[in-house]
């Protein structure tokens, strides 16, 4: 049943993509639409069982012998997901059939779309972690295909390789960290290694697979210093960056690690990188929002900016986890359930906002702050719109993200209660950054609404009067604006039906712990902090135009933008001059590497394994003719070297030949002695004919460093050669095969030895011996007659 | 005897890598002649030397030099110079199509179709 | 003992027709007939030997009857076989490409019988059961594939044929004096005895040199660092179907060798042998990925990309464990299918284009959308993102790397799929997305003529990654007939050693 949930929408895309054509447009978006509608209402279904902790599963074989199979399993924090990504995807339809243009591909876009909420659903649904990575990997592909959706446009291929290279080598990675855990587990299964992973704290590839696990992770959910792609992703249609780049996509990693945290949870690594690195992104994330000027990149950051405040509370509430924690788990486990209802809350005014601003890119044509201004009058329930979403983002009051801010400051503030992990020494400075993040993040949400939205437009020439979008664009927003204030009243309907069982499934117990949430908690710390927050914001958004252009003064090519995109360019520079000095397509380079790397790699095999045993010990005696002739060889191969004429050295090589036919002799092998004579005298006859038409041997013109370096080599290369003959010559163990082949008259009826071999016990070797002569004998041809051919026509065709 | 002639086979090796190491593709070619000389020599030696009579029954010896690596050669032998007669029908197109057998010259450069 | 048995056949088949069809050597027709069928037929018979192997195990013919080791053995274990039935599926599948493609002249230079020899030599180097057996089928591969790369005699061709040839002739020269040391050492010639009187001596270092003198003479094959210098320049010179042969099948033909040597003969100093091979792998893997980034050019582009390949297949074959070596096999026949397919389909671009070099290309997703789709998912593949074809394989090299305990060496190659996935993805966002520009917009029936082979291609290699589950018996088979060399060693020898 799950699966079919999970593969719905991938089935309605086939479909679109089959049917495009002969259907209206919109009515594309309609069929689209249907999807999340339905799947949300299937889903809902679920909610009584699931919040009583039960699951449910289903199971599919895929590659049963590697115990890869299809489980699935919804359980409470599954639960939440599932309902984000078809309720968010639900109205993010619904508001893209208005928002594209009919020069749009309604079909791609579509059809990515259900792409991705296939591959989504996949993620947070499966229980197998190989198939959690395949669908994990969909993402980043449907990722890479929806920015790339005007893929004309340049920035948008960039945006798109640059989120897909980022988001995918985080998957490899996560990938190797999941075979890790398989190699400690043994199983491919959640559950199973879940269950086992406290008990593996002492395994070797413990820290190595948390190590890579949390890159995937970060890497997906944009925390620092891996967020740069996510700006870059707002190349997409707005719907598009409303729905993955915002609600679902960027919360994979979050699921990811809350998913992990009863594994992992408990161990102080695990807390203390990921509650540093979530801080350090919810700071960087809002200080950068705050200098921008497209609407767009200003969400993104305070998208960068909010993922790493929910970072932070999975960093804090893993605390919970650690048995040593003992009275204090409670508050660890508020962190946890804070983190959850952040991320619901998140989801509401988020996409609220992204929708918004696209209203404003629709309507008005740019969404480049300098230009923008009192569209109040003008788009009066976008307007609305944008303020509730702000305001909640911001943290005011009768807005659901005061509540979960609230809350992340009573999780912050707990730090410095920690029994564990020496929290109090360092617990103020972490409460200082999140404060100050808070600022800017109180800041940013002031400039989004006021700035859009009040003051006066630049009107010049290209200035139209802008219009109040259709209802279609305005019922999406609306939605979700009404929940951001609806979860302000009755955040516990919330807590009791969706939170509390997700929390029972990351910490044991965890429903019973979970808090009941409350607006006003009577005046403690946060209440003076949040008052801090708002009064120290509004100072700082009026006196904006006084400080905001300090950021100018941040250098600006000291960013990991720039460290990603110049080692991208730096390894491809790199790569290409590597790769063009070595090679140069000249041939006596290639053998120089081949007989370096030959000498190299078998004097450190002697090096290594201890040198070989070579004695000079030969079992059988020398004559005086043989020795003559030996001598005679070698002077005949040192004179080809110094020979001043080509038909001098052919016939140098001739005589090497003919004296190799007179050691056959000496050495009782007659039919080889008449084989070489016959195949020498044929060589040196075809040498002389097409050295005749080849030009004169010149003395080569070489440096005395590089004829001594081709002399060492050719000198060594010998000497490996002939060092290994000896050793070997030495060590004969073990009868040879051939005292078989002296019965050969009896088995093969053949008296001549070496030509029952031939013939017969070896007769496969011999026919395939005679193909290859085949073989180059219709070489040869070809060639010669291609040339016969091309002599009529003009040779130059370069 | 065994260990003289793997000396010899060492210099021929040495002899021939210079030759392929230089620019020039008939020294290039004459290496790989020389360089299937070596090998020749050195699967004889592989099998002793001389440590029998010839490999013909009937000669009613105690015993018969390993025929085996006789047997290897000769099929060694028909492939180089199979191959040995397809190179230089080669060599002479390449220098009719370039007009020089000079191999820094037939490099090619990387962006060329 | 039959004298033909179905063992012998993928050797014969295409040797035979082959033969024949030199007896056509005008008629165009014939030997586009006669060359696919000659393919398909090879393809039938060793698919009946693969459903052969897998049911009854490792198939053994001792050629004239002689008994092993006096006589040359050919053994099909499931390794071998897999290799061979890939490799004809290829052969059938770039044949079909080529008669719309390469055009009549060079189709009437020998081409067809050239493939089937290369075909024939590329078998028995699969199958042969001898040392010196398989030194032979190299040379008859070599001269084949000597024969094709000249196809049609451009002057680049020329050029680069020369260098081929000479780099592997001088690589001949190693095999063979490789072949006399080991023969000097146990007198024999056949591997399995090989496999048994080596290990009889156990760890020496004369017997770690000659494996080592191995790797430097596979490795010239296989193109593994530093020696693969000669594989660009040559691959890029002849006509695209022969690329796409090359390509996919010939330097797996040099890592099918180490494959089997280095895990029948020379396994008594894994400690030094299977480390220096697991270096090299590595560093494979970091200089092909040098150099796949390096090109604006597509053929370059995938041809460094067989270079990784050939490094991240070695690696689980020196990790030298059943999961690893399983998973070697397995991404082994996925990179012949997804290398000869990328190929062909470059092959297809560059015939609309007229073009190789990417930034003269852009916009072409609108006019060809089967083959922008198909490709972009074949780089999916290559990248071995799941459920396609490359991800089985290197989920288990990996796996089995880890088990292994080569733990960073393990990240490194995870991380080469970033690599590979840029550099083919490459293609995809210039060629297919970007600003039109112009190219030669040829006639739609040419096009989709090419587009059929590719696309029968294309779901096979989609087919063989979702559908994995259903060959894995066979892999496993081979996984465990490779780490267990006495399976291989009794089927040869009969067991009475």
């Amino acid at each position: 049943m799950l699966l079919f949930y999970i593969l719905f929408p991938l089935f309605v895309a086939l479909g679109i993509t089959i049917v495009s054509s002969k259907i209206r447009r919109e009515f594309l978006g309609w069929i689209a639409f249907s999807v999340p509608v339905v799947l949300f209402a299937l889903f809902a279904r679920h909610i009584p069982t699931i919040s009583s902790s039960e699951a449910i599963r289903t199971t599919f074989s895929w590659i049963p012998s590697y115990g890869i199979d299809l489980t699935f399993l919804l359980d409470g924090l599954s639960l939440i997901f599932v309902l984000l990504i078809t309720g968010v995807g639900a109205l993010v339809i619904l508001y893209s059939i208005y928002y594209l243009s009919s020069k749009d591909s309604f079909a791609h876009f579509y059809t990515y779309l259900l792409l991705f909420m296939t591959a989504m659903l996949g993620v947070v649904l499966s229980d197998n972690i190989i198939v959690l990575y395949v669908f994990w990997e969909f993402t980043s592909i449907s990722s890479f295909l929806l920015i790339a959706f005007w893929f004309h446009r340049k920035n948008s291929r960039n945006g798109a390789i640059k989120s897909l290279l980022i988001t995918m080598s985080g998957g490899f990675t996560m990938l190797a960290g999941f075979l890790m855990l398989h190699v400690m587990t043994d199983s491919f299964s959640l559950r199973v290694i879940l269950a086992e992973l406290p008990q593996l704290t002492d395994h070797t590839l413990f820290y190595p697979a948390m190590a890579l696990l949390l890159i995937g992770a970060f890497t997906k959910s944009a925390q620092f210093p891996f967020h740069i792609w996510l700006p870059d992703a707002m190349e997409a249609p707005t719907p598009v960056s409303a729905y993955l780049h915002s609600a679902t996509m960027v919360k994979a990693g979050i699921y990811l690690i809350a998913r992990f945290t009863p594994g992992f949870g408990g161990d102080v690594y695990w807390f203390w990188v990921i509650t540093c690195v979530g801080l350090v992104t919810l700071f960087w994330g809002s200080f950068n929002a705050v200098r921008q000027n497209d609407l767009k990149a200003l969400l993104a950051f305070s998208t960068i900016s909010q993922l790493g405040l929910i970072m932070t509370l999975l960093g804090i509430g893993s605390a919970g986890i650690n048995p040593a924690i003992g009275e204090a788990k409670g508050l660890y486990t508020f962190a946890l359930f804070t983190a959850l209802f952040h991320l619901v809350n998140h989801s509401t005014f988020k996409g609220s906002l992204f929708m918004v601003v696209g209203i404003v890119d629709h309507q008005v044509g740019t969404r480049d702050l300098r230009r923008l201004g009192g569209l109040m009058r003008f788009l009066p329930f976008t307007f609305l719109l944008a303020m509730i979403g702000s305001f909640a983002m911001a943290g005011l009051p009768f807005f659901n993200g005061f509540l979960s801010k609230e809350m992340f400051l009573t999780a912050v503030l707990s730090i410095g209660d920690l029994p564990i992990y020496g929290g109090a020494q360092v617990g103020w400075l972490l409460v200082l950054v999140a404060w100050l993040a808070s600022v800017f993040t109180f800041v940013y949400s002031m400039i989004l609404v006021f700035r859009t939205f009040t003051g006066r437009p630049i009107v010049d020439e290209e200035y139209k009067v802008p219009q109040e979008a259709s209802l279609g664009m305005l019922i999406p927003p609306g939605i979700l604006g009404v929940l951001a204030i609806g979860l302000f009243f009755f955040p516990n309907l919330l807590s009791d039906y969706l939170l509390k069982p997700a929390v029972e499934v990351l910490v044991e117990d965890g429903a019973a712990l979970a808090p009941k949430i409350y607006a006003w908690h009577g005046f403690n710390t946060e209440l003076f902090l949040t008052l801090g927050i708002i009064t120290l914001g509004i100072v700082a958004y009026l006196l904006l135009r006084k400080w905001r252009p300090y950021y100018q003064y941040i250098p600006s090519n000291w960013t990991f933008n720039t460290l990603f995109r110049s080692t991208l360019s730096g390894y491809e520079r790199l790569g290409e001059r590597v790769t063009m000095r070595y090679m140069n397509g000249n041939l006596p380079s290639y053998f120089l590497y081949i007989f370096s790397f030959f000498i190299i790699v078998m004097w450190t095999t002697w090096w290594i394994v201890g040198p070989i045993n070579v004695t000079f010990d030969s079992p059988s005696s020398m004559t005086v003719y043989e020795g003559l002739l030996a001598v005679v060889m070698a002077a005949a191969a040192i004179a080809i070297l110094f020979a001043h004429s080509r038909l001098t050295a052919i016939l140098l090589n001739g005589v090497l030949g003919f004296s190799i036919a007179i050691f056959f002799v000496f050495f009782r092998a007659p039919d080889l002695a008449l084989t070489q004579l016959v195949i020498e005298a044929v060589t040196t006859i075809l040498f002389l004919v097409c050295f005749n038409y080849l030009p004169e041997w010149k003395v080569e013109k070489l440096s005395i460093t590089k004829k001594v370096r081709n002399g060492l080599i050719a000198i060594a290369g010998g000497l490996t050669v002939t060092i290994v003959g000896l050793a070997v010559n030495n060590y004969t163990k073990f009868e040879s095969i051939s005292s078989f082949y002296e019965n050969s008259y009896e088995l093969a009826g053949g008296r001549n030895i070496v030509n029952a071999i031939l013939g017969d016990f070896r007769a496969f070797d011999t026919m395939l011996e005679g193909l290859v002569l085949f073989i180059a004998g219709i070489g040869v041809f070809t060639l010669i007659r291609m040339r016969q051919k091309k002599g009529a026509e003009p040779r130059e065709n370069q | 005897m065994e260990s003289i002639i793997i000396v010899l086979v060492g210099i021929l090796t040495s002899v021939a890598i210079y030759l392929l190491l230089s620019k020039n593709l008939i020294r290039i070619i004459l290496g790989t002649a020389i360089l299937s000389h070596a090998v020749h020599l050195l699967i004889l030696t592989m099998g002793g030397l001389k440590s029998g009579t010839v490999p013909l029954l009937g000669e009613n010896a105690e015993r018969y030099i390993d025929a085996l690596p006789q047997a290897l050669i000769l099929t060694a032998i028909v492939i180089s110079f199979a191959v040995t007669a397809f190179i230089l029908v080669l060599a002479y197109r390449v220098y009719q199509e370039y007009g020089t057998d000079r191999m820094d010259e037939l490099r090619g450069s990387n962006d060329e179709q | 003992m039959k004298l033909i048995n179905l063992v012998v056949l993928p050797i014969i088949v295409p040797l035979f027709i082959g033969t024949v069809l030199l007896l056509f050597r005008k008629s165009l027709l014939a030997q586009r007939a006669l060359g696919l069928f000659g393919a398909a037929a090879t393809l039938v018979v060793s698919l009946f030997l693969l459903a052969k192997v897998a049911e009854d195990g490792i198939q053994v013919v001792t050629l004239g009857s002689w008994a092993a080791p006096y006589g040359i053995s050919l053994v099909s274990d499931m390794l071998s076989i897999l290799l061979v039935a890939t490799a004809s599926l290829l052969t059938l599948l770039v044949l079909w490409y080529s008669v719309y493609s390469l055009g009549e002249k060079r189709e009437l230079s020998f081409f067809y019988p050239a493939t089937l020899f290369m075909l024939t030599g590329i078998n028995g180097a699969f199958t042969t059961g001898d040392i010196f057996n398989l030194f032979v089928f190299f040379e008859v591969f070599l001269m084949a594939s000597y024969v094709l790369i000249a196809l049609g005699g451009e002057r680049i061709q020329l050029r680069e044929s020369m260098k081929y040839i000479i780099v592997n002739v001088v690589a001949a020269a190693l095999f063979v004096i490789t072949i006399g040391y080991l023969y000097s050492i146990t007198g024999t010639l056949n591997m399995a005895d090989l496999a048994v009187k080596l290990g009889d001596i156990g760890s020496m270092g004369v017997i770690s040199t000659v494996a080592i003198m191995f790797l430097v003479v596979f490795g010239i094959k296989a193109g593994i660092f530093p020696l693969y210098f000669w594989l660009p320049g040559s691959y890029y010179a002849p006509p695209l179907p022969v690329l796409a042969l090359f390509g996919a099948l010939l330097t797996k033909v040099g890592i099918y060798s180490i494959t089997r040597v280095y895990t029948l003969i020379f396994t008594t100093d894994v400690a030094f042998t299977h480390d220096m091979l697991m270096m090299l792998a590595i560093a494979t893997i970091l200089f092909g990925s040098i150099g796949a980034l390096a090109y604006m050019d597509v053929k370059k582009i995938i041809i460094y990309n067989i270079v990784i390949a050939v490094g991240v297949i070695l690696f689980g074959v020196a990790a030298f464990n059943e999961v690893a070596v399983t998973g070697s096999v397995l991404y082994l026949i996925h990179d012949m299918l997804v290398k000869a397919l990328l190929f062909l389909m470059i092959g297809v671009l560059i015939f609309i284009t007229g073009k190789t070099n990417l930034r003269e290309m852009g916009g072409l997703i609108r006019h060809y959308p089967v083959l922008g789709w198909t490709y972009l998912v074949a780089v999916f593949a290559l990248a071995g993102i799941p459920p396609l074809s490359g991800f089985a394989g290197k989920i288990l090299i990996l796996q089995g790397g880890l088990e292994g305990g080569f733990v960073w060496q393990s990240i490194v190659v995870a991380l080469s799929t970033m690599v590979v996935l840029l550099s083919a993805i490459r293609i995809f966002i210039y060629a297919f997305w970007g600003a039109e520009k112009s190219f030669n917009s040829p006639p739609k029936a040419k096009y989709v003529n090419r587009m059929i082979p590719v696309v029968i291609l294309f779901v096979i290699t989609m087919g063989y990654g979702v559908f994995i589950e259903f060959l894995m018996p066979l892999f496993q088979a081979t996984g465990t007939q490779l780490m267990d060399s006495s399976l291989y060693i009794d089927a040869v020898l009969g067991g009475e050693k």
